[in-house]
């Protein structure tokens, strides 16, 4: 077995640094002091993810991460960035910080654990990548999955859409002046 | 790649975003932090989409994609409320309900 497979190496190659990137960008959020930074990083960890969703053929999502993450959550991030005044954080190290961070060591190892040990019995579907590209791409298989058997989360989704819009308009409308009031 | 890359990588970017949300003290940050989380399991959904051949782990990143669009308005409408009264930007100061 001499020859190998050129397409699904560079495949394998491409998606390690591609996640290997979004875990180095993470990084990049957490550790930065300026806010507009960590938000840059953001960015770039999203746009990184959505890489890793074309690469495990999920065109469709991978759209959606793009308009609906990187666009616009982190534009409204950016434009409160912008309207609060990014200033920088002092971060020193404290008791605090050491607990958290070795909390969740701890919960890292285990989470490694039980990735590389246990092992179940798969389910699978019947969308592989054939049927898929049948039905005419990952769009018009998620559409007929999600208006069918899907049709009450579906629902309940754009509920909560409208619950979250009302919200904010109380929030940025009625919420102010009774505030001002009892700093007084 | 197989699975268990899928597996690490988005244990990785959870563990990492979970550190972000308890040692940070800027609000904006921490919502960041809560948004790394969030895409490492939507990376896990669709990964594991893709190895089981089933639609059901896409339309749960989609569903999980709307909650966070909606939790990241509130939140920041929330921040911009207290901001416009405090002037801070520390979770730490803001104490005032601590009774």
């Amino acid at each position: 077995m001499l020859e190998f497979d050129l397409f699904e190496l560079t495949k394998a190659t491409v998606t390690l640094l591609v996640g290997l990137t979004a875990v180095l960008a993470s990084l990049g959020v957490i550790l930065c002091s300026s806010p507009i930074y960590c938000a840059l990083y953001l960015i770039g960890h999203m746009i990184c993810l959505a890489l890793l969703f074309l690469l495990y053929n999920a065109e469709f999502i991978a759209a959606v991460q793009i308009i609906v993450y990187a666009g616009a959550v982190m534009i409204l991030f950016l434009f409160i960035i912008a309207l609060l005044g990014g200033k920088k954080e002092v971060q020193e190290p404290s008791l605090e910080r050491s607990l958290a961070v070795l909390f969740v060591a701890t919960m890292l190892g285990e989470l490694f654990l039980s990735a590389t040990v246990g092992s179940t019995k798969p389910i699978e579907g019947g969308f592989d990548v054939e049927t898929v590209a049948e039905v005419g791409g990952s769009a018009k298989a998620i559409g007929l999955e999600l208006f069918s058997r899907h049709l009450v989360s579906f629902e309940l989704a754009s509920v909560l859409l409208l619950v979250a819009a009302i919200g904010i308009i109380c929030l940025s409308k009625f919420s102010y002046i009774p505030v001002r009031r009892r700093m007084k | 790649m197989g699975h268990q890359f899928v597996l690490l990588i988005s244990a990785c970017i959870f563990c990492i975003g979970a550190v972000g949300f308890l040692i940070r003290k800027n609000p904006l940050v921490m919502f960041m932090s809560v948004e790394l989380m969030l895409n490492s399991v939507n990376f896990l959904l669709v990964g594991y989409s893709h190895f089981l051949k089933s639609m059901d782990g896409q339309i749960f990143a989609l569903m999980i994609m709307t909650v966070a669009a909606a939790e990241v308005v509130v939140g920041l409408a929330i921040i911009l409320t207290i901001f416009r009264t405090r002037h801070d930007m520390d979770v730490d100061h803001i104490n005032t309900l601590k009774g």
